[in-house]
């Protein structure tokens, strides 16, 4: 796929820490899906909010909502823009490299220390029933961690789930296009 | 009759089976910095924005994204007061009407939709002149698990009563049973929402137009104290003005009231805007060796208990909730959630693929008490995108709400073991996020102008061509699932207002 927003340097760091959020394992990871291809296209801009649920093509926003998406967007880039920085930092003060250019561990390293700047340590956090579903008030390593669950996990129109890798790691049916229905379920069938 | 709809019109073609769009970017729902609500715990603290209790905007409005569980009240839904008395910083009261007036209305309006059900399933309900149109739907693993797990208790269950048709009725085809149907709409128009159900057969009498795109800012009234007309900014940004004999608001409780106030609509009582119940969605999660496909249905197949709620002197609170089997909070891939797995990294990506198809609730909707001080006004300083001042939330828990959900959050735990869940959690909740939609109270209707906004038929005191009928009118919020009661008193009221134009 094209780049549409993120530079080459972006594209390269957060392909690489997408692929330590969802690893690649006897089973595809973020890289396989394109979770980064999913970022640069919603940083792109309002034209790649909502999927057309017909299949293909995008919705095109009114003017009030495409500006208030755009706004959004705009905090998110920098967001990201920050963020790719940062881990380029600690990198640096690690090994003296780019982030992309750490080992596996050393790069788990650097993000957890991120995880535990923004969160606190995970034993020290409250079970939730929900996880954040807005990107609008997150830190950058809560916005990476969430858009790379979208990027493995949304409809294949948002440019990820490649192959329907997220879907089929789960062993969730899926629908065909957004606007099909799946009348396929397993289990028992019978009235109660 | 002309409906004066803010949102649009939207066709079937409009929705899709996209969690991304739905839940993580409020397709449906109203835009958080357009059209945002801000919220606090009282009126000492200061208003943050919030997207609290979203509802769709648009012809069709809680419906198109509705999960279609449609139990009626309990008859002592009716008579919270004369059952407990007064209880401390409660504004706790009976309805000015009992469950045998909205009987014959509930009854239509199960037959409007189609509901699935069995009479008698529910061994608790009030009495019912017949069955429910359809049969119950086919069950899910998950509500198998639930209904095992209640079995084991001693408790009872039933399938939830659903809009969702279990077969064809009338000129409509069976619901399409998929994962994505609450908080989605429907792309395959077979569920019982408005637009496929009382929009059509309201188009067909040829009296009633629907007009989208129009939001009305407020109600002007005319010098003997009636609403003379509603003043709106149509599709094109131009304002204008829409005379009538009579208004009725339908906005939801929230947005009722903020129109209400918008207009400087009279308050002698001092109760508009007051005594807001909102439920609350919480559960117990568990997990399971064998699958239970908690997105069978996307929560939609239910399987309930009201074992738990009448009110019981030994618990330390007074009444109780609805209990009923669903998948987890949102059981879609990309915002499952499985409590105290790592956010990230292989053991994540294991949690997912082990467990996603192993997790399921039993959940509860709080059955929360009125206060007066957990209210809707306006906000002083946040606008909406018009420029029009935004509804303000101000609500704190009454120590009732918060020993209920404690308990009732226990007890799911409970069904869920015993229904052979290998590890479970539990989730009381301390704070009101709005996460129901569900909204009732603001506009009490009751007999005492003193104390109440809308009389017993949902006509304002002080207004006396103004009707409410959302849920804004509900003395109390009950434990249960709201829609159904909302339509059932908006015909009685029909009936009414009727009735009276005949005189």
């Amino acid at each position: 796929m094209t780049r549409l927003f993120l530079d080459e340097h972006a594209w390269t760091t957060l392909e690489a820490a997408m692929a330590r959020i969802i690893p690649t394992d006897a089973d595809p990871g973020a890289p396989e899906a394109g979770t980064v291809d999913f970022v640069d296209r919603y940083l792109a801009g309002p034209a790649y909010v909502y999927a057309d649920p017909s299949g293909g093509e995008f919705l095109r926003l009114d003017e009030r909502r495409s500006v208030a998406w755009m706004r959004r967007i705009e905090v998110l880039r920098e967001r990201y823009h920050n963020g790719v920085a940062e881990l380029d930092r600690r990198a640096n003060e690690l090994r003296r490299t780019d982030f992309s250019e750490l080992s596996e561990e050393d790069q788990d390293l650097v993000l957890g220390a991120l995880e535990v700047e923004e969160l606190g340590p995970p034993d020290t956090r409250d079970p939730v029933m929900q996880r954040p579903v807005s990107d609008r008030h997150l830190g950058f390593f809560e916005t990476l961690v969430l858009h790379t669950r979208q990027g493995f996990f949304s409809d294949p129109a948002y440019g990820g789930n490649r192959g329907r890798a997220g879907w089929r790691l789960v062993a969730f049916p899926g629908p065909t296009l957004p606007a099909d229905a799946n009348e396929e379920m397993p289990g028992p069938r019978d009235n109660a | 009759m002309l409906v004066l709809e803010r949102g649009p019109w939207p066709e079937a073609a409009d929705f899709g089976a996209d969690e991304l769009a739905n839940v993580n970017r409020h397709y449906l729902t109203p835009d958080p910095d357009l059209n945002p609500r801000t919220l606090r715990s009282s009126t000492s603290t200061a208003a943050v924005p919030a997207a609290f209790s979203n509802v769709p905007q648009m012809v069709g409005g809680g419906t198109v994204h509705w999960t279609g569980l449609v139990p009626r009240f309990q008859p002592s839904d009716f008579r919270q007061r004369s059952l407990h008395g007064v209880v401390a910083h409660s504004s706790l009261e009976d309805w000015p009407i009992d469950y045998e007036d909205l009987e014959p209305y509930y009854d239509r309006v199960e037959w409007e939709l189609g509901v699935s059900g069995r009479a008698g399933a529910n061994i608790h309900e009030g009495p019912r002149r017949r069955d429910y149109p359809c049969p119950p739907l086919p069950p899910a693993p998950y509500t198998e698990r639930f209904r095992t797990g209640c079995e084991k208790l001693g408790l009872s269950s039933f399938p939830t009563p659903s809009a969702l048709l279990s077969k064809p009725f009338g000129s409509r085809p069976k619901t399409v049973v998929h994962p994505f149907i609450e908080r989605h709409g429907d792309p395959t128009a077979t569920k019982s929402t408005a637009l496929n159900t009382f929009v059509p057969a309201a188009l067909a009498t040829g009296r009633v137009t629907f007009q989208p795109g129009t939001y009305v800012h407020a109600l002007e009234r005319a010098r003997d104290g009636t609403v003379a007309a509603a003043i709106f900014t149509d599709s094109e940004g131009r304002n204008r003005a829409q005379s009538a004999r009579l208004f009725i608001l339908a906005c939801g409780a929230i947005e009722s009231t903020r129109l209400w106030l918008l207009s400087g609509l009279p308050d002698a009582s001092g109760q508009v805007g007051r005594n807001l119940t909102l439920h609350e969605f919480s559960c117990a999660l568990g997990t399971f060796d064998e699958p239970v496909f908690g997105w069978m249905g996307g929560g939609h197949i239910a399987r309930s208990t009201l074992d738990f709620y009448e009110t019981q002197d030994d618990r330390g609170f007074i009444g109780g909730c609805h209990v009923f089997a669903s998948g987890p909070r949102s059981p879609w891939p990309i915002n499952f959630t499985v409590p105290a797995s790592p956010l990230w990294g292989a053991a994540a990506k294991n949690v997912d693929r082990t467990l996603f198809n192993h997790t399921m609730a039993a959940a509860f909707l709080l059955h929360d008490l009125p206060q007066e001080s957990n209210r809707v006004d306006l906000d002083p300083e946040v606008t909406d995108d018009w420029g029009l001042p935004v509804a303000r939330i101000t609500h704190r828990m009454h120590t009732n709400d918060i020993a209920q959900a404690a308990w009732f959050a226990a007890r799911c735990g409970e069904i869920l073991a015993a229904a052979g869940a290998t590890q479970t959690w539990t989730f009381p909740i301390t704070t009101i996020t709005g996460n129901a939609s569900h909204q009732h109270g603001t506009l009490r209707m009751g007999t005492d102008p003193e104390r109440c906004v809308l009389d017993s038929d949902c006509r304002a005191f002080e207004v006396p061509n103004l009707y409410a009928v959302d849920g804004s009118g509900f003395p109390t919020g009950s434990g249960l699932n709201p829609t159904l009661t909302i339509m059932a008193n908006a015909w009685r009221v029909a009936d009414r207002i009727a009735e009276a134009a005949r005189r």
